[in-house]
């Protein structure tokens, strides 16, 4: 191999690979909608407000002298006040009313959380420091020639660790069984007897828990400011993708989305004059949207007629 | 048939139920009881009430007038969760199973009640929740054995027939191990050969369990054959109670069912 094409292929892999890092941190914000999309049909659009508002909650925690892990566990607390809040004030008034007033009260609730996480912390961007270190692993760098950011590989594994937790708790746990049964069928669920409310309760639990840790991981990354709620905007391609009720869909179409969207960046943006990567995801939902409308891993609605 | 058997005290008791959806009048000042260990059947014309009785029992409906009394505990708007912790189990006309979940799985929700780890150490699946599990799978093993489905353990509910849909359904109810189990039309839709081992399973669950069993049935081979006492219900009001052989003669229900000249 001619060092010329080797080089090229070193590049190759180091685009792909950081694109997969980056995805596993897509696929984290992803994991929070499937989780309240699969107990409740909810699309939850709070989620980026409480991806935010866990970070910022974290952080202000912090900067009023609380050691790092004592501000995390009362930002866990508050992930916890707020589920009981919302389904006490949200949810349970809306019981059996249809999916698309369940998702405009998460629009209201989405700034409800924003407005209160700024009001009490107050609106300039802070900066989070987990201890990682954001540069390339030396071992790769000196064998491979890649750059590698230690710190996507922490988030990664970090991410990784997240979703065997959660798939192990899904599958074999009690509670993990009736959040399925939830999801699949209510007047079935209660009549074994389980109850919705607390179900509720629990799912928006799990999902603040998960928005708390992607909102460290992504506020060390970029800081912890406003623009954490985007990241609502670039779960839904990987969901589209992966589909709505799925993990292993998350995690998949988290990777796909961090790895096209880096690839096309760096093999086709030259061409077109650069900066495809933030529309990229869109164009790619939309055209898988024409194949195969459920995503990868959702299930295919059979209706009778 | 008859059965030599002793029944016990009154298991539930409904009095004068009445209950209404806006104008339309779906149950009017119905009573009947149903002993410990009795099979009883509820039969009428579609559109009778039969399935809003039975949504009563389980506090899916809340009744304008009347009270239903279970163990001998008058209650009023339970809902349907609360039911199940009483210990009233049920299956569903149009089966309501969890069709994404296996066999297994689908039972294994019906002990949801009966299991207490908590919520911090399923999160780690370890100690108190994973002995748990064990011992509840032991249990949901036995039901299976009961219902004759070993074979279909791991395949998603959605796959299977519909008469073995309609098995599963009796085992999830079953695994709650229910002191009084609804059964909303356990063989409609069913062919004579799948009839058959599901009245079996019925007696089987009545005989060997103990369990109260309220049952609606179309079948009235089926219902005479099975049920110790059957109520008839006719536009919302109970025309008749009794033995199915009395039920069988009453002039009401013969109305009721082949039509009156007016």
């Amino acid at each position: 191999m001619t060092s010329e094409s080797y080089k090229r292929m070193q590049f190759f892999f180091e685009v792909l690979i950081g694109g997969l890092l980056a995805g596993v941190m897509y696929s984290l914000v992803a994991l929070g909608f499937v989780l309240i999309y699969k107990a409740s049909g909810v699309f939850n659009f709070a989620q980026g407000a409480m991806v935010f508002f866990a970070a910022l909650t974290t952080v202000g925690f912090i900067s009023m002298g609380a050691p790092f892990w004592l501000a995390v566990a009362l930002a866990l607390a508050a992930m916890v006040a707020l589920a009981f809040f919302t389904e006490r004030l949200v949810l349970r008034p809306l019981v059996n009313q249809p999916q698309i007033t369940l998702f405009m009260a998460t629009i209201g609730l989405s700034f409800f959380i924003e407005g209160i996480a700024q009001l009490t912390w107050g609106a300039q961007v802070h900066a989070l420091d987990l201890g990682i270190a954001d540069e390339p692993i030396d071992w790769l760098m000196n064998n491979t020639g890649m750059n590698i950011s230690k710190f996507d590989l922490v988030a990664s594994g970090i991410a990784a660790a997240l979703v065997a937790v959660l798939a192990v708790f899904f599958n074999k746990t009690r509670t993990g069984r009736a959040l399925r049964a939830v999801a699949d069928d209510h007047q079935a669920a209660l009549a074994v007897g389980i109850s919705l409310q607390k179900i509720w309760v629990i799912v928006w639990m799990v999902a603040g828990f998960v928005a708390l840790v992607t909102g460290l991981l992504w506020g060390a990354r970029n800081g912890v400011q406003f623009a954490l709620t985007f990241l609502a905007l670039k779960a839904l391609p990987v969901l589209i993708l992966g589909g709505f009720e799925s993990i292993a869909g998350a995690i998949v179409g988290g990777l796909i989305v961090g790895a096209s969207e880096k690839l096309a960046e760096v093999y086709v943006g030259p061409h077109v004059g650069g900066g495809i990567e933030s529309w990229f995801p869109y164009v790619l939902a939309l055209a898988f949207l024409l194949v195969r409308p459920e995503g990868l891993f959702g299930e295919r609605r059979i209706d009778r007629v | 048939m008859t059965k030599d058997r002793k029944f016990g005290a009154a298991l539930l008791e409904i009095d004068d139920i009445s209950l209404a959806f806006g104008g339309v009048v779906a149950l009017q000042g119905v009573s009947f009881d149903v002993r410990e260990h009795e099979i009883r059947a509820i039969i009428g014309p579609n559109g009778a009430g039969k399935s809003s009785m039975l949504n009563v029992i389980n506090g899916v409906y809340h009744p304008q007038r009347g009270t239903v009394a279970f163990k001998g505990r008058k209650r009023r708007d339970v809902n349907p969760h609360e039911a199940a912790k009483e210990g009233i189990a049920r299956t569903f006309q149009n089966i309501a199973l969890f069709r994404g979940m296996t066999v297994l799985d689908n039972i294994m929700t019906g002990r949801n009640l009966k299991m207490k780890a908590n919520f911090l150490q399923q999160a780690v699946y370890w100690g108190a929740a994973r002995r748990e599990e064990l011992e509840h799978r032991a249990k949901v093993e036995t039901v299976i054995d009961f219902l004759e489905i070993q074979h279909i353990r791991k395949t998603p509910v959605g796959r299977l027939p519909y008469g073995l849909q309609k098995r599963v359904e009796l085992a999830r109810a079953l695994a709650a191990e229910p002191e009084l189990l609804l059964l909303d039309e356990p063989m409609a839709g069913m062919n004579l050969e799948e009839k058959q081992d599901m009245s079996r399973f019925i007696l089987d669950v009545n005989d060997q369990m103990g369990t109260s069993i309220v049952l609606i049935e179309h079948d009235m081979s089926v219902v005479m054959d099975l049920s110790d006492r059957v109520v008839v219900l006719d536009y919302g009001r109970k025309i008749a109670d009794g033995t199915p052989d009395e039920v069988r003669n009453n002039k009401d229900v013969i109305d009721a069912y082949l039509g009156v000249a007016h």
